[in-house]
């Protein structure tokens, strides 16, 4: 289910891929020429920068991956620390590469975000315009005019009330998926 | 944790498996390494790892492979099992996940993540209760199965630990809030109208209402039928 099928032939996976490719390439070699220069004064490898550039090659390996195989990415966002990793491995189950967090982190390339209400009220100004800019799926423990005043507020592509079966979920994320 | 917990870290490439048991022994577990799915099936059997890192695709067996063996050897303890990949396929993910695995981390993921995502899953071990036999049912929800007589009952996983943790106690009363806190992970209400279709299909699968007595406003009871 965590995999757009056919979307990765698309002209902007195809390009999304090439670039990513590109930056990978780019990071490799650096870190290559690294340790040739390294070598070839006999001095110790920059290990600080080397891990850096490392950490970015598999970050856009990641990507590559995404964009060829359809893989689906998920940021569940959640001060429940048992609810958030539950959440996280249920959509796991289903496929999809689900990470979570207590707050919101800077997104992968195309990735969906499963937001709690509940942590809405510790948002920076420059997190819920982020947040907004990703039109999360909300997930919600009240029914109440508010708290969907709030969720449309913070740009939901969808409301869901909590307890959300995973594959309820599931299909919400494929359908914000689907819109970009 | 008082008492380290046993891993087994299982990957056909020695210096990552290596690397990895150093990650978890810094962490403070008991960490043993095998190089193929065969030999990750021996040292099961012998020295019941409580998870077990498991590579994907090893040249014997992939993942998948052991899984299934795990599951006919009989009654071998069976551990909480993560397995880990080079390919991040979701198909591969979805494939083990199914066939008993509780997570899937694909190889070059954060340390500190990898550390997570085991605390988290032996935790969630740790919680559970164990198998039982309570007259004519057996059900031990770590190999995922439920028995009746000789008919498997197919339940799927949260009616499973549950029926598990009810048997565990039988004659008393379980709490809503206890089920709600140790299968699903949480105490949120929320999750009542979930439990109650748990209760319907442990019911509907055993097709003899006596075993599980509703307590009004209370929980649930398990009652051993002749």
């Amino acid at each position: 289910m965590g995999s757009g099928t056919g979307s990765s032939s698309s002209p902007s996976r195809g390009s999304e891929l090439a670039a990513a490719l590109h930056r990978l390439r780019s990071t490799l070699a650096r870190v290559r020429a690294e340790l040739e220069v390294a070598e070839a004064d006999g001095a110790a490898p920059p290990v600080v920068r080397l891990l850096a550039d490392l950490r970015e090659a598999l970050e856009t390996l990641g990507n590559v991956e995404a964009a060829a195989l359809g893989v689906v990415r998920v940021l569940v966002v959640d001060d429940d620390e048992r609810l958030g990793e539950l959440t996280a491995r249920g959509l796991r189950r289903l496929g999809f590469d689900a990470e979570w967090t207590t707050g919101l982190r800077p997104l992968r390339p195309r990735e969906v975000v499963v937001f709690d209400l509940g942590v809405a009220g510790s948002l920076s100004s420059t997190d819920r315009a982020i947040l907004q800019g990703s039109r999360p799926v909300v997930l919600t423990g009240a029914v109440d005019a508010a708290s969907r005043a709030l969720a449309e507020d913070l740009g939901a592509s969808d409301y869901l009330i909590k307890p959300v079966e995973p594959e309820v979920l599931a299909a919400a994320i494929m359908r914000r998926e689907a819109d970009d | 944790m008082t008492v380290a917990a046993k891993l087994l870290v299982v990957d056909d490439e020695p210096r990552t498996a290596e690397l990895t048991a150093d990650l978890l022994r810094r962490a403070g577990y008991f960490v043993e390494v095998a190089a193929s799915g065969t030999e990750a099936l021996e040292r099961i059997r012998t020295a019941s790892p409580d998870l077990m890192l498991l590579d994907y695709e090893m040249p014997d067996m992939e993942a998948p492979e052991v899984l299934d063996s795990l599951r006919a050897g009989g009654r071998i303890p069976f551990p909480v099992i993560i397995l880990t990949g080079a390919r991040h396929s979701p198909a591969d993910q979805v494939v083990g996940l199914e066939r008993g695995a509780t997570d899937f981390v694909v190889k070059g993921t954060d340390r500190q993540v990898v550390l997570a995502r085991v605390h988290s899953a032996l935790r969630e071990r740790a919680s559970a209760p164990a198998a039982v036999t309570r007259g004519r049912l057996h059900v031990d929800a770590s190999r995922g199965e439920a028995r009746l007589g000789s008919r498997a009952l197919k339940l799927e996983r949260r009616p499973l630990m549950m029926l598990q943790l009810l048997a565990n106690r039988s004659g008393d009363v379980v709490t809503r809030g206890e089920l709600l806190e140790v299968v699903w992970g949480s105490s949120y209400r929320g999750f009542e109208h979930s439990l109650e279709q748990a209760v319907h299909q442990i019911r509907r699968e055993l097709r003899e209402p006596g075993w599980i007595e509703t307590v009004r406003g209370i929980g649930y009871r398990f009652v051993v039928q002749p």
